[in-house]
């Protein structure tokens, strides 16, 4: 595997482990004390973070392309 | 009131947080303070020397790499280092052995995408290699629940084989914790390696010998990577092997060449690697059962039972359930953030069932419990009958159906447990077991004569 293509799956880690702990964040936050707009914060972190990893993986998706290209 | 022991306020750790990803950072130590914990931040080495200066912490969480180093770097400056918990993040588990290179083993890891359960489990139990005067309050070996008699003598055989390398076999009904044991073996001997558990009964037929001592690149159609197997990985550690005679007897003799030279080569390679862990076993079996059943070979059965130990029913331990109830309450709080309590009475029947699935029906039964309990006591609510359909009180002990017993056994068996349970009526038995009194009174006339041979 070429070092880029290693880079940018842990590149799609991180925002991964946002959105996981984001996730435990809101749930703990409605559950313990119905605090619903630190809820909705984490959601919207979350969200964020969806995108930052789709276009991780989009950049992963052309580096791999732009190989077999060769 | 049972399980009111243990509050959040009984574990607040000092926690040193350090990584790059400021979302990540933010979200993780708010996470960590509602669990009660108390947090520092940094954000990059010189950062996190600057915040630590002083300060004494009982977990440092980090990053490995960090803009302006190694977060290694930030270790070699903390106070009190020996009494810290150390934790890498990481992507991947194969940082672990690089890291363990460099750092020694004394480490923990948390791998990405990091859930509240890994952190809470983090957090909760202290790393294993630095036991502090038993960390979870009651808790032996960091494992075990229990102040019986039986029990202490359990700690007690765990004590001495920890100080040895020897094999241990343990043997118990299912259900005991036999994997909770290998786990209070490992925590007492304090190895370098990590304790690696395998099924053997979850192993493909044909692939066992590649789970064992793992296959280069190309050994068989499918091995595409080279892989290690368990013994591997549990190198200097902790190998455990549930229900081992579930191996097949072909392969047996394999396992013990690797015993008996403490080398292996995995599958389709040519140089031997050096193994070197204790063998931690596991069987439901008896011992006197190991030995007619030929279910594992003679010669194995001596390298690996050069310890054994026998984990008591929950039957022969019933004082045990208190503390036991109460363990798992303490569990299932926390996971649900509540506070359930039992009373006396739930003890009391607790206490007076047989347990033939053991403490993991004990454990299923709480959870049970805990799910219906009563929401405005905060109490369990047992259901109105404990016993489950692998119940082996009453009749059915009697006449078990296995693999192996000839249609004479069986049939001897239901004619003698009949026999029984009509207190020894020949009519009736002959009646119920459909044949005629002449063909009863001669089965038992031919066992009587097979008896007296």
């Amino acid at each position: 595997m070429n070092e880029r293509v290693k880079q940018l799956i842990h590149d799609a880690r991180n925002p991964l482990n946002n959105i996981s702990v984001n996730a435990e964040l809101g749930k703990l936050a409605l559950q313990s004390n119905s605090d619903i707009e630190r809820s909705v914060a984490a959601l919207d972190v979350i969200l964020q973070e969806c995108q930052r990893c789709s276009q991780t993986l989009q950049e992963l998706a052309d580096t791999l392309g732009s190989e077999s290209d060769k | 009131m049972y399980g009111q022991a243990r509050t959040r306020g009984d574990n607040v750790a000092k926690v040193l947080l350090v990584d790059d990803d400021q979302a990540f950072l933010d979200a993780t130590s708010e996470l960590l303070s509602m669990l009660g914990h108390s947090v520092v931040v940094a954000s990059s080495v010189a950062e996190a020397q600057e915040v630590a200066s002083g300060r004494v912490f009982d977990h440092v969480i980090l990053d490995l790499i960090l803009p302006d180093g190694s977060g290694l770097h930030i270790l070699d400056d903390l106070e009190n280092g020996d009494t810290t918990n150390v934790t890498l993040v990481t992507g991947h588990p194969s940082v672990k052995s690089v890291v363990k290179d460099l750092y020694g083993p004394n480490i923990s890891y948390l791998i990405k995408p990091i859930d509240l359960k890994q952190l809470q489990g983090l957090l909760d139990s202290p790393v294993a290699k630095k036991p502090r005067a038993e960390g979870r309050s009651g808790l032996h070996f960091g494992h075990l629940v229990g102040e019986s008699a039986s029990m202490k003598k359990l700690y007690e055989m765990i004590e001495r084989v920890a100080e040895t390398k020897a094999n241990v076999m343990l043997m118990g009904e299912s259900g005991v914790g036999k994997e909770v044991v290998a786990g209070a073996i490992h925590y007492a001997s304090q190895p370098e390696g990590a304790l690696v558990p395998a099924n053997c009964g979850a192993f493909a037929r044909d692939l066992i010998s590649s789970e064992l001592f793992g296959h280069e690149k190309g050994a068989f159609t499918g091995a595409s990577h080279r892989k290690a197997g368990v013994f591997e990985l549990a190198h200097k550690g902790t190998l455990f092997l549930d229900e081992i005679t579930e191996m097949p007897l072909e392969q047996q003799p394999n396992l013990l060449r690797v015993l008996e030279t403490q080398k292996l080569t995995r599958l389709g390679g040519t140089s031997a690697i050096d193994v070197d862990c204790r063998v931690v076993s596991a069987t439901n079996r008896t011992e006197v059962q190991l030995a007619e059943e030929n279910c594992l070979r003679e010669d194995l059965y001596f390298r690996l039972a050069v310890f054994p130990i026998y984990i008591p029913p929950l039957r022969q331990r019933l004082e045990d359930i208190p503390l036991l109830v109460e363990h798992f309450l303490a569990d299932f709080n926390r996971q649900y953030q509540d506070d359930i309590g039992v009373d006396q009475a739930a003890i009391e029947r607790l206490q007076s069932y047989d347990w033939p699935g053991n403490v993991r029906e004990l454990r299923h039964a709480v959870h049970r419990a805990y799910i219906m309990a009563d929401r405005d006591s905060k109490t369990l609510v047992l259901p109105d009958d404990l016993s489950s359909p692998f119940s082996k009180t009453g009749e059915n002990r009697m006449s078990g159906i296995t693999v192996g017993k000839t249609v004479e056994d069986v049939e001897r068996e239901l004619i003698e447990t009949t026999l029984q349970h009509l207190d020894g009526d020949k009519k009736k038995a002959a009646d119920m077991l459909g044949i005629s009194l002449k063909t009863l009174y001669n089965r038992l006339n031919s066992y009587a004569e097979q008896e007296e041979r």
